[in-house]
Parts: structure tokens; C-alpha cells; sequence
């Protein structure tokens, strides 16, 4: 078990003002079989109406509009996490059958069809081991460059360049097991150290989800936290928001993970 | 009844006169541009006997009382996945399931409250299901004002035998007041370019809910509110909305969209506001499903389904791949994701090349397609070119649910203008009859 | 009181003020006599001139169709009436005879939309919206001061009966206008443009 203390920040700057600003927030950790909350503060500025929901995945959203003119919007989440990866409970298995198909960024096109075919077949004892499995046979055909994808970016147009940021080697994964049909899951959350949001992937394995973290090739362990879990990054998005004005706009995060 | 329909013909010209005045029209995009068009009437009605309709009506509410219920279940326990009875591919990968619809439970439990289920008659009689239109089914309005102004040219032809079926906007009334969460009902149109914005305006002057766009409404502290012209706030509990899932919420869906309602399905999901059909019912009449519906009967109600479906093939099943690729000349193959007449091959329609292009397409993505024995219509008389000749036509009968389903005694009969054509919606240039549904004893 | 939107004050305003213009227009090309002259068929019939009574039909028929609600399918229905019959007018020899139809539909959805619409205020910005419009008319054309005066104290008594939002001073400063023995005409249609204000 550790603690760890963690703080989320993020800016979105407009060139020009906006206002009538309506945004679905999904940056908050929160309590669940392997992480526990505590003394959270957040704070999103302006705001005139908020509220907030687990959505059909169960993660935390805030939502809410920021009616007045503005030309910055910030979001600051801090709090402790006391993670535990051996306190699992058992998952519903009737809901994990949505996680087996693929979804528009999750699709396996030629490139990963055929990196799959040149796997060993199946023969191993549990999804969990044929996930890590995939993952280290991903990880010696596959280089972190950051910037050579976008948010949009798929699984098998990442692939077909071998090259890519977190969000790209939890995508690629995501296909290859589910060319197989094994329930696997997008999760976005922090590790410790400073920098961006982190992203992995999660296979539903014996009635639990565990993690398995592709970029690092490694099983997740407990200086994780999740903040949500989806089909894929679009149901992770952080932030999806609309509004009048504003023109071009820059987001910048910042998170900070340190064990305490 | 002969010597009515000939009266009826008589009067062709000025029941449609009638039908320009009041301006009932479609709209269509052609070349990029907007029309709209005057949908041609028919005078000459689908006539239906007080027994016959009666087991319609049966088959129907059984039919839509199944499908509400399977929508109930996906979105929750997913009894019918876990024992089998549908495998989970046809329900989870289709475009139509949407994953942030599990777990709500929309106001009044009811999922389709408008739907429109398209059936055709064979020429032996017997009548079969083509499709379930458990989204936005739209036409009631047409046989209901069309009925209103044949009554006005040609009183003599409505002697008292036919169910008058202008009583839809209060059947529409009421399941609106009875899912309505507190607040007014309103109907939300994406405007008057939408091909069937006719119907949005009529709707809300028959059933006196105001007729909103998106910019009328905001969402304020977990509420839907109407903006009036003087700042003034109204709340609304049940939005009749003619949109599609996609474009009803950018900041859940579809990010791109001009148009749609910021939170109206963050509330929706607390249950602050009824959204009446409730987003995600493409789940339950996508192509693919629709093979599944009379099990879903048996599954749900513990009875056989009244109503049968078209005999139809699922090539994702080995026995019906085979089936399919033996007799594919005589067979109509359907995309399962298009709809309006798309995506409809007929298997004898194609050159040898193209057959064998389709049927590589086939195999590569079974789950994609259905097929269809092509059925033999029994053809309705239309009246042209003062002559009486047949055509295909086919029937969208409207299952209203609130506390529980409710069959509206008409229905949109649709008729193809090209002889040859099976093809009848209107989008491809069909026109629509009124359905006199027979009182007892007439 | 029924509940109106914003844009649909705005739309029934227009539609008022629209048809007023048809109305009128029709009514003075009616007392010229001689021949129909190439001017006069653009005046009434250019799709691409936005001031013929053609495009002005057609934005009276623009925001009619999307208040089929408010003011009803019988009223709406005149306005659908009015557009076929100026349709044929373009293809008629002898247009003057169809434009006549046009203005017996116009003034029979008046004589509807005064009748069949239950809603005070909706109602009342339709005839508001036709009272300002003639005031305006009336002052750009060569409608006589008496006119012009009459015409002044229909909207004035229009306005303050409707529980709208007016510029009081406004009001007051056209009821002078039309009271002086010689009236400023580019000044009064600066101040009844400038009476209320609407999308």
C-alpha cells in the first residue's frame, strides 16, 4: 500500500474571449476497489453552474457552464491517494462484454491484422499473461516519440508508423486483445513524477481488471491512480467542452505525483 | 365500398388543391440545395377490416411492449445476452448501442414511445414485420391532416363506418404529460430545413407543446429551461426532440455538432427531464437486431409473437451464410447500417461481376448484412393519369407507449410511383395514402 | 399567457411588417394605369432584387412557416395562398389580376390571424409589426399628411395597448412630427424604425 499525494492542473487559453462556455470535466480520481480519496480540493474557474455524475463507466465528471466572457479556463484537482493493487474486488463480468469490440480508434486495420498473425498462437493460462504477452511483443516493434501523434490519432494509423505517445501504445494493445476478445479497457490516470496525464490499459482477467502499463512494458503496480476508464481515449476525455468566441485554443496540463 | 373510391377519385385534384393551401410538404436536399416538395397524395385509401386490424393491433403492442423491454435489459442486467438468447456482437457492436445510456432509467421506464413499425402485406394476405423504427419515426401527420381535408372536399365517402384517426395529437399528448418530469412539453426541431419539419410545426399546434430549436433551451442547475422573448425562465420536463442521439448534446456526443442542447443528457440521466424517443433505442432496431425480435417476444413475454417477421438470414450463422450464397439471385441483401431505402441490394439485380464483389464483401463482414426472402406484395390501386393502377405500398403502423402501448387506428401506407420499384419511401420519390381502419360490423 | 420564444417575437414581427409591404405595394402599382412596364416588373417580380414584392412575399412566407404553431395552419394557410398566387402573377400576361388574389389572401390572413389566434401578444406583434410598416411606407411614399397622421394614431394606440417594450420618448417625439403642418418625413422614419426593438 502507499500514499501518494497528487495534484492535477489544467489551463485552456482562447486567443479571443469566450463565454457561454458548457464543459464535461473527467480529471478527478476517485474512491474506488483500489484507490481510496481523500482530503480532495478542486477548484474550476469561472464558473456559474456546476454539477457533477459518475458517468456509465463510473468515472467522476464535473459539468457544468461558464456563462461570463472569458479568455483563460483553469481546473486544479489535488488530493491523497492511498492505492492498493491487492485489494481487489470482483468486477460485474455481465459489464464487461462491451470492452471485447473495437471501436473507431481501437479498429485493427492491416498493419496490426498482421503483426497479430505473427504472434504465437494462443496457449497461455489466463488473459492477463496473453496481454502481457502482446505487450512485450508490442513493445520491441514500437518507440515513444512525442508529438508524432494527435488525440485523433487510431491504433492502426499509430501502428503503421511503429511510433507513438501513452495514449497510442494503450490503443494498440486495446486492439490486439480484442482481435482475440479478450474485455480490455482504456484507462487515463497519473504516476508518480511530474509531467502530463498517463494512459495504460486494463484486461479483465478472473473476474478482476488489472493493469498493464504498455508504454513502460510492465504490469501496473500501486504507485498508479486511476482517474477513468472507457473503451477508449474519447471516453476518457478530460475535458469536451463548447462555446461562443474564443477562437484558437491552447490546453496545457501539469500533474504532479509524489509519495508521502 | 367500389362507389366511394371512385367519388374519392372524382375529387383527386381537390383534396391535393386542399393539401398545397395548407403547405404539407417535405423537404429534400438536391444537388446541395433545399426543396421543399408537396408529398403526392393518393385519394384511393388502404382499407383495413375491424378483425384484421384487431390482430394487427395485438401483434404490434406485443411487438412494442418486447422491444421497450429489450432495451430495458441491454441498458441494465443484460438478461437476454447472459442466457444466450442474442449473442453479444449484435448488441454491443452496433452503431446504435450507446455505451452512456447504461444504467439510466428514463422517466416512466419507457425507451420507444413513438414507434413506427414499417409492415407490407403478401399476396396470400398474411402480413409481415420489414422494419422497427424505434428512433425518430416520422409520417403520422400526413394521413391525419390528409383525412381532415378528404372529410372537407368529399363529405359524402365518410359515412360513419372508418375509425377516425385525428385523435394522434392527444394520444401524442398524453405520452408526453405522462413521462413529463415537471414543466412544460415541448417539441424540438433542428428547424425548417429538415425534411420533415411540416410535421414538427403540425404536431405542436395539434398538441399544443411549444415547438423549440436548440437555442430556446438551456440547462441551468440541473434543469431544462425554455427561454422566452423577455429573458423569462420556464422549466421543461419532457423534449419530444426530432434530432438524432448525435446531435442532441455536443458536450456528449458528437463534438463537432452546430446544433444540440449543452448537459440535456447529464440531466437526463439524473432523470430531471424525459426524452421521448430515449437516446440509444438504435440499439433495438438496427437491421441485424430485427432477426432477433420474435425471440425477444418469447424471451421477454413468455408467448410466440403474433406478428412474423420477413424470412430473413443472418449470413454471421454458418447454416444462413450458406443459404445465403446458394440462393443469392433470388434474395434482397440489406446493410445494416443504412437506412431510407439504402444500402438494398437485389440479389438478381447484379451483374455476374458485381455478384461476386457483393458476395466476397459478404464473407469478409457477415455481421454487416442481413437477407431477405423478396417478398411479393399484394399491390394497392393508386389512381394516375385519370386511371386506376396497381403498386407496391407498404404500411408504418405507430405504437404510442406510455403507461402501455397504444395503437393509433390508421397509419402511414406509402406507395412506390415507379411500377417496378419495391422501394416506397418518400425520400426516393414515393407518395402516401390514408389508412381507414373499419369499425365493427362495416 | 402562452410562453413565445425570442426569435419567434421577432419572426411574427416580420411577418406583419412584410406583409404590410405587399399589401401596400400591391395596392399602389393597382391605381397606375398604362402599360406594364419593364420597371414596374422588377419592382414586383425580381427574385434577385431583396425590395420586389416577390422576396418580400417570400420573407413573409419564411417566417410564416415556422409559425405554424403560433398563429395556427387556417391562418398560415392564407400566406401559402398568397405565395401560389404571385407565383402565377410572374407567368401571367396580365399580372395585375392575380396580384389582386395576393392581396385577398393577405387580407384574409389578417382578418384570420385577428380572429383565430388566442394569444394576445402574438396577435399584437403581428399588427404591430404592420401598423410601424405603414408608417414608414406611408412616409417614403406620397401618402398625403392626413394619411400619414391616421396612420400614426393607429400605431400609437397599437403600441400602447400591447404590453411590448417601447421607447416612450420616441413615441412621443413622432406623435409631434405628425402633428407639425408640414411633417419631416426622413425624420419620421428615423423614429419609427427606432420605436422598438426586435431580432
Amino acid at each position: 500500500m502507499r500514499r501518494l499525494r497528487y495534484s492535477y492542473h489544467m489551463s485552456l487559453s482562447f486567443e479571443r474571449p469566450a463565454w457561454e462556455h458548457s464543459f464535461k470535466l473527467r480529471c478527478f480520481p476517485s474512491t474506488d476497489e483500489r484507490q481510496k480519496i481523500s482530503g480532495e480540493r478542486i477548484s474550476i474557474c469561472p464558473v456559474h453552474f456546476s454539477s457533477s455524475e459518475r458517468d456509465s463507466f463510473g468515472n467522476m465528471c464535473i459539468y457544468g457552464t461558464a456563462k461570463q466572457v472569458h479568455t483563460l479556463f483553469s481546473v486544479d484537482a489535488e488530493g491523497i491517494a492511498e492505492t492498493d493493487i491487492h485489494g481487489v474486488i470482483p468486477a460485474e463480468s455481465h459489464k464487461a462484454a462491451v470492452f471485447k469490440y473495437e471501436t473507431p480508434l481501437t479498429r485493427a486495420g492491416v498493419s496490426i491484422r498482421e503483426f497479430h498473425r505473427s504472434l504465437e498462437p494462443r496457449g497461455w493460462t489466463g488473459e492477463f499473461e496473453r496481454a502481457v504477452y502482446m505487450m512485450g511483443m508490442l513493445c520491441d516493434d514500437f518507440s515513444y516519440v512525442s508529438g508524432s501523434t494527435g488525440i485523433a490519432t487510431t491504433a492502426e494509423e499509430a501502428f503503421t508508423m511503429r511510433r507513438g505517445v501513452c495514449q497510442d501504445y494503450a490503443h494498440v494493445l486495446l486492439a490486439l486483445c480484442r482481435l482475440e476478445r479478450i474485455p480490455c479497457r482504456y484507462v487515463a490516470g497519473m504516476i508518480p513524477g511530474e509531467g502530463a496525464t498517463h494512459a495504460w490499459t486494463e484486461v479483465f482477467d478472473g473476474g478482476t481488471w488489472r493493469g498493464v502499463d504498455p508504454t513502460h512494458n510492465r504490469p501496473c503496480d500501486d504507485t498508479y491512480i486511476k482517474i477513468s476508464a472507457g473503451r477508449d481515449a474519447g471516453d476518457c476525455a478530460i475535458n469536451q467542452g463548447v462555446f461562443y468566441g474564443g477562437g484558437k485554443q491552447t490546453q496545457s496540463v501539469r500533474v504532479v505525483v509524489r509519495e508521502v | 365500398m367500389k362507389v366511394t373510391e371512385e367519388e374519392l377519385c372524382r375529387h383527386s385534384d381537390s383534396v391535393n388543391e386542399q393539401l398545397a393551401r395548407y403547405g404539407v410538404k417535405f423537404g429534400i436536399y438536391k444537388g446541395g440545395q433545399f426543396h421543399e416538395q408537396l408529398f403526392p397524395f393518393d385519394v384511393i385509401p388502404r382499407v383495413i377490416g375491424h378483425e384484421e386490424f384487431a390482430y394487427l393491433e395485438r401483434g404490434l403492442k406485443q411487438r412494442v411492449a418486447a422491444l421497450n423491454a429489450f432495451l430495458g435489459d441491454i441498458y441494465s442486467d443484460r438478461r437476454i445476452v447472459a442466457d444466450g438468447v442474442i449473442p453479444e456482437e449484435f448488441v454491443f457492436s452496433g452503431s446504435g448501442y450507446l455505451v452512456q445510456c447504461d444504467g439510466v432509467s428514463p422517466p416512466g421506464g419507457v425507451y420507444s414511445h413513438i414507434s413506427g413499425i414499417d409492415l407490407v402485406q403478401g399476396k396470400n394476405g398474411s402480413w409481415y414485420v420489414l422494419e422497427d423504427n424505434l428512433r425518430i419515426p416520422s409520417g403520422a401527420s400526413y394521413p391525419m391532416i390528409a383525412r381532415e381535408l378528404c372529410m372537407r372536399s368529399i363529405p359524402s365517402a365518410f359515412t360513419g363506418g372508418i375509425v377516425d384517426n385525428r385523435n394522434y395529437p392527444e394520444l401524442l399528448r398524453h405520452v408526453m404529460d405522462y413521462v413529463n418530469t415537471g414543466g412544460h412539453s415541448v417539441i424540438l426541431t433542428p428547424g425548417r430545413f429538415n425534411a420533415a419539419y411540416f410535421e414538427h410545426s403540425y404536431f405542436a399546434e395539434r398538441t399544443g407543446a411549444r415547438l423549440v430549436t436548440c437555442e430556446d433551451l438551456t440547462v441551468e442547475n440541473d434543469r431544462l429551461y425554455f427561454i422566452d422573448y423577455s429573458g423569462r425562465k420556464e422549466q421543461v420536463g419532457a423534449v419530444y426532440r426530432r434530432i438524432s442521439d448525435e446531435y442532441l448534446d455536443p458536450v456528449n456526443f458528437n463534438r463537432e455538432s452546430l446544433i444540440g442542447v449543452p448537459h440535456i443528457f447529464d440531466i437526463y440521466r439524473k432523470g430531471n427531464v424525459a426524452i421521448i424517443n430515449a437516446p440509444g433505442n438504435g440499439a433495438a432496431d438496427d437491421k441485424g437486431i430485427y432477426y432477433f425480435v420474435p425471440r425477444m417476444v418469447k424471451y421477454y413475454l413468455g408467448e410466440e409473437a403474433i406478428l412474423q417477421n420477413a424470412p430473413t438470414y443472418l449470413p454471421f450463422y454458418e447454416d444462413d451464410m450458406r443459404y445465403v450464397l446458394e440462393n443469392f439471385g433470388r434474395l434482397v441483401i440489406k446493410d445494416v447500417a443504412e437506412a431510407g431505402g439504402y444500402g438494398v441490394v437485389f440479389g438478381d439485380k447484379l451483374s455476374a461481376k458485381e455478384k461476386e464483389n457483393f458476395m466476397a464483401m459478404l464473407k469478409a463482414e457477415p455481421r454487416r448484412f442481413i437477407a431477405q426472402e423478396v417478398i411479393d406484395f399484394r399491390d394497392i390501386d393508386i389512381y394516375e393519369g385519370g386511371k386506376r393502377v396497381p403498386r407496391k405500398a407498404d404500411l408504418r403502423a405507430f405504437v404510442l407507449t406510455g403507461e402501455e402501448p397504444v395503437v393509433w387506428k390508421s397509419g402511414l401506407t406509402r406507395f412506390s410511383r415507379n411500377p417496378d420499384s419495391f422501394i416506397v419511401n418518400s425520400s426516393q420519390g414515393g407518395g402516401f395514402k390514408d389508412t381507414w381502419v373499419m369499425k365493427e360490423g362495416y | 399567457m402562452a410562453i413565445l420564444s425570442c426569435a419567434n417575437s421577432g419572426r411574427l414581427f416580420w411577418l406583419g411588417r412584410y406583409t404590410e409591404r405587399v399589401f401596400t405595394g400591391i395596392r399602389a402599382l393597382s391605381g397606375r394605369s398604362g402599360a406594364w412596364a419593364e420597371a414596374e416588373s422588377k419592382l414586383c417580380f425580381d427574385g434577385k432584387n431583396p425590395e420586389s414584392l416577390y422576396c418580400s412575399l417570400m420573407y413573409a412566407y419564411d417566417n410564416a412557416i415556422v409559425l405554424r404553431d403560433e398563429i395556427g395552419s387556417d391562418t398560415f394557410s392564407y400566406i401559402q395562398m398568397a405565395v401560389y398566387e404571385m407565383n402565377s402573377a410572374r407567368k401571367s400576361p396580365a399580372p395585375m389580376l392575380q396580384l389582386q388574389k395576393v392581396n385577398d389572401n393577405i387580407a384574409a390572413f389578417w382578418g384570420m390571424a385577428d380572429d383565430a389566434i388566442s394569444d394576445e401578444n402574438v396577435r399584437g406583434i403581428i399588427k404591430l409589426g404592420k401598423r410601424i410598416e405603414r408608417v414608414d411606407l406611408y412616409a417614403r411614399g406620397d401618402a398625403g399628411n392626413d394619411e400619414i397622421r391616421r396612420e400614426v394614431t393607429r400605431l400609437t394606440y397599437r403600441i400602447e395597448k400591447t404590453g411590448l417594450h417601447y421607447d416612450p420618448e420616441t413615441l412621443s417625439a413622432l406623435n409631434e412630427l405628425a402633428e407639425a403642418e408640414d411633417i419631416d418625413r426622413p425624420e419620421m422614419i428615423r423614429k419609427v424604425e427606432s420605436l422598438v426593438d426586435f431580432p
